[in-house]
């Protein structure tokens, strides 16, 4: 028999937190049904502690919520309890309803064959404006939790089962980490960075060296004479008088 | 004594000329640092929301070095050309501080890049993004900031998150408080747009069916003019810092073989 299985892995949002994406039954159900009605079935599969669903829906920076035990559905699943009844309610799932039908549709909503290249699947999840509206019993809403969940579909004719699937295997959904797990601490210093940081010191250093050795070894006027070179000056010449002892008794007198 | 002359021609013309680049590279370096501080790619309030934007500093003190290494370029020019003492002395001492502003400039510019990992920009934009209650003014400053920006980052790149749109379903986020999982699997810019600016098929996007949302992430885009930026100022400016190292040993050895 025919086992749901989610959509194929090249849609993105094959499972979130609180959807997730079911292959339609195409060719699943025969002629014999049609005039039957096919839902899906939400369940869990056996017995856990789960959370208690605050008013409006889950939210993960809502307030923390009590938890609440979660009856088992799939091992002793009755499929004669109708949709939309208090055992069957999207509302009181997980907690009060161990399973939820929703998304009715007729065979006319699975056409067989199915066209090749056509996406064809349902979003479990999908509606949240009817998600705190109990007058919706059969609301297609947000999961409550990750899960795991199994599905399976049932044709009712009139509240009375005539045709079913098997159920899946169980589905889980996405978790959360929580921001502050994300690690920015660095991944170190990177090659480059070191590398400049180095020769540019090393470089500062040697220049400042150079500039010490400059002012005080290399400003003295001891240079040997070849190895410097002057500024073209004018030439000054001075006029010695090698004569002056001879003028002084001239000044005397 | 001709011979003596002109190895000191020949280094004077040397000093000359290793002066005219480092005028030019001066120049060039304004230049660059102004263009990366008018920021093309929009992606300041990014860095400033990490308040880790040393990489701006680092291209503003390109800016100001740039004209310095310009103006004293000339000096050394004017004082190799009459070989005064004082003036080439005065151009090594600012040469040497402009150098190590510079130095400073690559530095703080090569070191500040490797902060800016994937880990970094994916946790800021999970806090901030579409944050609705922000604490003080200054939060609510950069937490538009960011929001504007990832917004048109993701429409003009058509990208989706960091990594890619799993980011949003990975880690708890800002966002998830306020928009619900079941009808925002991500933010609706990662939808592909049609000419209006609405998604095309709104269903498909939530759904992540190739082809009606972005499934690449964006850190490309932001990375990208990030290491133009970093590594223009830090290399270009190291670049700089070699030839103007050895320009300055040729001043001094010049400076000392002058007489008094």
């Amino acid at each position: 028999t025919y086992t749901p299985t989610l959509a194929s892995p090249t849609l993105g949002g094959r499972t979130t937190a609180s959807t997730f994406v079911l292959e339609q039954p195409r060719c699943v159900f025969g002629e014999e049904h049609s005039d039957a009605v096919i839902w899906l079935v939400v369940a869990v599969p056996e017995g856990r502690w789960g959370t208690a669903r605050p008013p409006g829906g889950a939210s993960p920076w809502g307030p923390p919520s009590s938890p609440v035990p979660i009856p088992a559905a799939v091992p002793k699943f009755n499929n004669s309890v109708g949709p939309g009844t208090p055992e069957r309610t999207f509302q009181n799932f997980p907690a009060t309803a161990p399973a939820y039908l929703t998304l009715n549709t007729t065979l006319l909503g699975y056409p067989c064959p199915k066209p090749p290249g056509d996406i064809t699947v349902l979003r479990v999840g999908a509606e949240t404006s009817c998600a705190g509206d109990k007058s919706r019993p059969t609301c297609n809403g947000p999961l409550p939790g990750p899960g795991p969940y199994r599905v399976k579909f049932l044709a009712l004719r009139d509240t009375e089962p005539v045709g079913e699937t098997a159920w899946s295997e169980p589905i889980t959904l996405q978790t959360a980490w929580p921001l502050g797990s994300i690690s920015t601490t660095g991944s170190g210093r990177s090659a480059g960075m070191i590398a400049l940081t180095s020769i540019l010191s090393i470089l500062f250093a040697m220049l400042l060296a150079s500039l010490v050795a400059l002012l005080f070894f290399g400003g003295s006027d001891t240079h040997i004479g070849s190895s410097t070179f002057s500024k073209p000056e004018p030439v000054a010449v001075r006029r010695y008088n090698t004569h002056h002892v001879y003028d002084q008794p001239a000044a005397r007198l | 004594m001709a011979k003596s002359d002109g190895g000191i021609h020949i280094l004077q013309g040397l000093l000359v000329f290793g002066n005219v680049v480092i005028g030019m590279c001066g120049i060039a370096l304004t230049a660059e640092c102004i263009f990366f501080v008018s920021d093309p790619s929009g992606l300041y309030p990014l860095l400033e929301a990490t308040e880790n934007d040393d990489i701006y500093a680092a291209a503003w003190i390109g800016i100001f070095v740039g004209f310095a290494l310009f103006a004293l370029s000339v000096l050394g020019i004017i004082g190799v050309i009459k070989s005064n003492r004082t003036l080439l002395l005065v151009y090594i001492i600012l040469m040497l501080i402009t150098y190590a502003f510079e130095m400073a400039s690559c530095i703080t510019a090569a070191t500040h890049r490797d902060f800016l990992t994937p880990n970094l920009f994916m946790k800021q934009m999970l806090e901030m993004y579409m944050k609705s209650e922000t604490d003080n003014n200054n939060d609510k400053w950069m937490t538009e900031g960011v929001t504007k920006t990832w917004d048109k980052l993701m429409l003009r790149n058509q990208c989706c998150g960091v990594r890619g749109p799993s980011d949003w379903q990975e880690y708890t986020s800002a966002f998830r408080a306020t928009h619900s999982d079941s009808d925002f699997p991500w933010p609706h810019n990662c939808c592909v747009m049609d000419a209006r600016g609405s998604p095309i098929n709104l269903d498909g996007c939530k759904l992540g069916v190739p082809g009606y949302y972005n499934s690449n992430g964006c850190y490309d885009a932001i990375s990208g003019p990030m290491n133009t930026h970093a590594w223009g100022v830090a290399w270009f400016g190291f670049a700089i810092l070699c030839w103007t190292f050895c320009v300055l040993l040729g001043t001094m050895f010049y400076w000392s073989k002058i007489e008094y």
